[in-house]
């Protein structure tokens, strides 16, 4: 524990295409054997921090170093990106991106390639990485055939051969599932033990981090470190919603039920927190009025009845039925590959239902084009990147109407209206290019909007977006739906999400709807939560330790969270 | 995904997928030296045979491998006709100057058996190289490709382009086909029956910008990924799918090696030293 393995010194680090540094007055030591969490909203120079351990700085990202680091003994500026990837093991975020092997077993042994270690001795080292990961049995496998999380495991088995004495992850949970993330926390943590190497994990969602211990967080904004200590001490603090990360929502609960949170107390661990002293408050508060919040719900829009689908011989969907009524927040929750993606497609008419029917409006529309269908229901693809082909925002908008060969006069109108509900209108003649990926979100809902569907359907509107982006675009929906009575369906694995901003879940699994009901009734399901990959929130674990039923305790802090948010209460900010 | 590709990307289990890289490769491209030097029947015929016995025993997805035999094999009689049209009497100097006229249907257009012998070994000649390929695509894996190439020293990053284009291929497929629908939605009309095909080139062209600039993103990632595990560290590097040469592969070295020599040998006398070039015709 005693000695250090990356040391920061007055460090500071400034890309060459920017003016300013990105990282500035740095003094950070991590020691051997310990598992650090770097937390911090985007932008926050938590990642070019990591880039600076590893190599990627300034060797691939040209920049400027002022002074100094030294991992294993070596300052990085004077090592190279080689010599650190001996010692530094990463996992980028990209799980897909970094498999660059055409099997398992290529992709593990690619770093011994380049070394130029023989075959001979390549296999067993091969084998015994992919043993550490569980993967042992895949080597043959191409990637195309594995989950967000295997690929993951791949990656780490890839990058901790030999000396490698730290790994980093970065960004480990974006694109997995609840209970994917969940296994690879507890992966993390395996190697953390076992394995014995110092842990790095950059991470926005400390809650799920928070699944298994960590020795330290350190805590970024605008390029400086601003906590550097043990996870209780913050969590008692206010600086999280300062800085713009979530809490974890029994440290909201508890902090909306008025409890005096100390640093001494085991806070970062729901199981293991002496909740007597809180019992009262927390139990007082759970009695608390809160105006129970009816959604603005109209006549039925969307009737899915029977639904069976396949793409080859094994069906995706089978025998899918359920209902969406107008101006209601519809999440589809499922594991990935549960069908929910597809389920969306068959709305959207890009595929057809080999049996059964689904109806807008009480008419049965499959034997419209897929043109015809988006003017009734829009489609919102999670990389906004894959959605902008014009230059101007404007242009990006109108696209639609225009393509559909509309007068100049109605789509005018049409596009001014769309602008107008995303608060885009004054920034009509912007570039596209120059907008931050929370706006060229909008510009995509906007170019979506501009046909006037009654349903938008949105796949993972705030993947990989830190607390204060995905707050600004999950209270843009809100008011979309609140204002223009839009009905909209949510494709998510983000249970927070779930929680916070739907009135109901539908939750798949295996090709079926497992689950059709409020979204505190589901995550209050223990059969359902297993079957479709979810996992219980620490609300559940709270509200079991206090001896409330988990549904109403749920649903009460819904409520209230939700009342203190319409209100304006400054409790998340 | 991938299975739409002709090529395996996990080697197969016969006697050819276990050869190593190296040898595919190695022989690969004497073989293709073999066939091109020539235009003797007695040298192409038992390699015609051979490529399709190899052919068999790799025990291939047939329902992909037929279309591909029906286009070459089309492609390249029509090539034979046209030499033919061009000048019918292309066999004469060929074969030796004789002029055996079996059908006439013209004064200029006849068909003499010297010139079907000449069309006859030019189409056996195509064909046997396009089946050579064939049984080289089947039989070897991108990863063994770039193994092989590694060994008759190309640069290894050379090698790594064709590992990394086969792995990527099927994303960036994946890509352009997301980006395809979330247009059409929008309303781009892609439907032959709706749309002209200038339209619709033009509305392809669209979908050109997202996809180019996923790819970069893309791109960026993957170098970071290699960089991070040290690629392009050293000279040299090794192969994880090359693996140990077994006995088979020692056969196979020393029939290389020895139709290497005879490669040789016959460029040296029969393509460089002789001043006419003459096939090998039996009916003079």
């Amino acid at each position: 524990m005693s000695t250090p393995i990356v040391e920061f010194k007055n460090f500071g680090f400034r890309y060459k295409t920017q003016t300013s540094p990105t990282l500035h007055d740095i003094n950070l030591t991590i020691h051997r054997g310990e598992k650090v969490l770097i937390l911090g909203p985007s932008g926050s120079g938590k990642s070019t921090l990591a880039n600076c351990i590893n190599g990627l700085n300034p060797f691939s990202y040209d920049g400027v170093i002022t002074g100094s680091c030294k991992v294993a003994g070596m300052e990085t500026k004077n090592a190279s990106i080689f010599a650190l990837s001996k010692v530094v093991g990463t996992v980028l975020q990209d799980s897909d991106a970094q498999f660059v092997g055409l099997s398992v077993g290529e992709d593990i042994a690619f770093a011994l390639e380049n070394q130029g270690i023989p075959r001979k001795e390549m296999l067993p080292m091969v084998d015994q990485a992919a043993r550490i990961v569980g993967m042992e049995d895949f080597l043959l496998h191409v990637p195309y055939d594995l989950s967000g999380g295997q690929k993951q495991k791949v990656a780490l088995a890839g990058v901790m051969h030999g000396d490698v004495e730290l790994l980093i992850f970065d960004e480990p949970l974006a694109s997995l599932d609840p209970r994917m993330g969940m296994t690879a926390v507890e992966l993390i943590d395996r190697i953390h033990r076992v394995q014995n190497k110092t842990i790095l994990i950059i991470e926005h969602r400390l809650e799920d981090v928070l699944h298994r211990h960590v020795d330290r967080i350190v805590l970024m904004n605008e390029g400086r470190i601003v906590y550097d200590g043990e996870p209780d001490r913050l969590l008692a603090s206010d600086l999280l919603t300062r800085h713009g990360i979530r809490e974890p929502l029994y440290i909201m609960a508890m902090k909306y039920a008025g409890c005096e949170l100390e640093p001494g107390q085991k806070l970062s661990d729901i199981h293991e927190l002496d909740l007597s002293p809180f019992e009262e408050k927390l139990k007082k508060q759970h009695l608390a009025k809160v105006d129970k919040y009816v959604p603005k719900i109209g006549e039925e829009i969307l009737k899915v009845e029977n639904v069976t689908f396949a793409y080859g011989k094994d069906p995706v969907l089978k025998d899918v039925s359920f209902t969406i009524k107008r101006g209601e927040k519809v999440a589809f929750v499922g594991k990935n590959g549960a069908g929910k993606s597809t389920m969306a497609k068959l709305i959207c008419g890009i595929e057809r239902p080999r049996e059964g029917r689904i109806m807008l409006n009480g008419a049965d529309y499959t034997s419209l084009s897929i043109k015809e269908i988006a003017e009734k229901v829009g489609y919102v693809m999670q990389n906004p990147n894959q959605m902008l082909v014009k230059d101007m925002i404007k242009d990006e908008v109108e696209l639609a109407m225009l393509l559909r060969g509309r007068s100049r006069k109605e789509i005018d109108e049409a596009v001014k209206k769309a602008l107008k509900m995303c608060g885009l209108w004054p920034m009509r003649n912007w570039p596209v290019s120059a907008v931050s990926y929370g706006q060229k979100k909008r510009v995509t809902i906007a170019s979506i909007l501009v046909l006037q569907p009654d349903i938008i359907i949105l796949d993972e509107p705030t993947a990989g977006q830190d607390f204060r982006h995905y707050t600004e675009i999950m209270e843009f929906l809100d008011e979309l739906n609140r204002e223009y009575g839009i009905t909209i369906v949510f494709i998510t694995h983000d249970m927070h999400l779930a929680i916070q901003y739907t009135d109901r879940a539908v939750v798949f699994a295996e090709g079926e709807v497992v689950a059709d009901d409020s979204v505190y009734k589901v995550l209050s399901d223990d059969q359902v939560i297993n079957r479709a990959n979810l996992k219980q929130t620490s609300l559940y674990t709270l509200a079991m330790r206090l001896g409330i039923e988990p549904e109403a305790y749920i649903e009460h802090f819904i409520n209230y969270e939700r009342m203190v948010r319409d209100h304006g209460k400054p409790a998340a900010d | 995904m991938e299975n739409r590709l002709l090529i395996n990307l996990i080697p197969g289990d016969t006697f050819l997928h276990r050869l190593t890289g190296k040898t595919k490769v190695r022989t690969f491209i004497i073989l293709l030296v073999y066939i091109i030097m020539s235009f003797d029947i007695r040298l192409i015929m038992p390699l015609f045979i051979l490529s399709i016995i190899g052919l068999v025993s790799l025990r291939p997805n047939w329902k992909k491998v037929k279309y591909f035999i029906i286009v070459i094999t089309v492609v390249n009689l029509l090539n034979i006709v046209l030499f033919w049209l061009a000048d019918p009497d292309i066999g004469s100097y060929w074969c030796g100057g004789g002029n055996t006229v079996l059908v006439s249907l013209t004064e200029r257009l006849f068909l003499s058996a010297e010139t079907l012998w000449y069309l006859s070994v030019r189409f056996i000649k195509m064909i046997t190289s396009f089946m050579v390929s064939l049984v080289f695509i089947l039989s070897i894996t991108p990863s063994e490709m770039a193994a092989g190439l590694y060994s008759i020293k190309v640069p290894y990053k050379i090698c790594t382009i064709f590992s990394i284009a086969f792995r990527y291929i099927p994303d960036i497929a994946r890509d352009y086909n997301n980006i395809k629908v979330s247009l059409q939605t929008r309303g781009v009309e892609l439907d032959p029956k709706k749309a002209s095909l200038k339209s619709r080139l033009k509305q392809n062209a669209l979908i050109l910008v997202p996809l180019i600039i996923t790819s970069f993103e893309r791109v960026g990632n993957i170098s970071n990924a290699m960089d991070l595990r040290g690629y392009g560290r050293g000279k040299t590097r090794t192969y994880y799918s090359e693996h140990e040469e077994l006995k088979a592969d020692k056969v196979f070295k020393a029939i290389y090696i020895i139709l290497l020599l005879f490669c040789a040998y016959w460029i040296i006398t029969q393509n460089i030293m002789p001043q006419d070039f003459r096939m090998w015709y039996p009916f003079v």
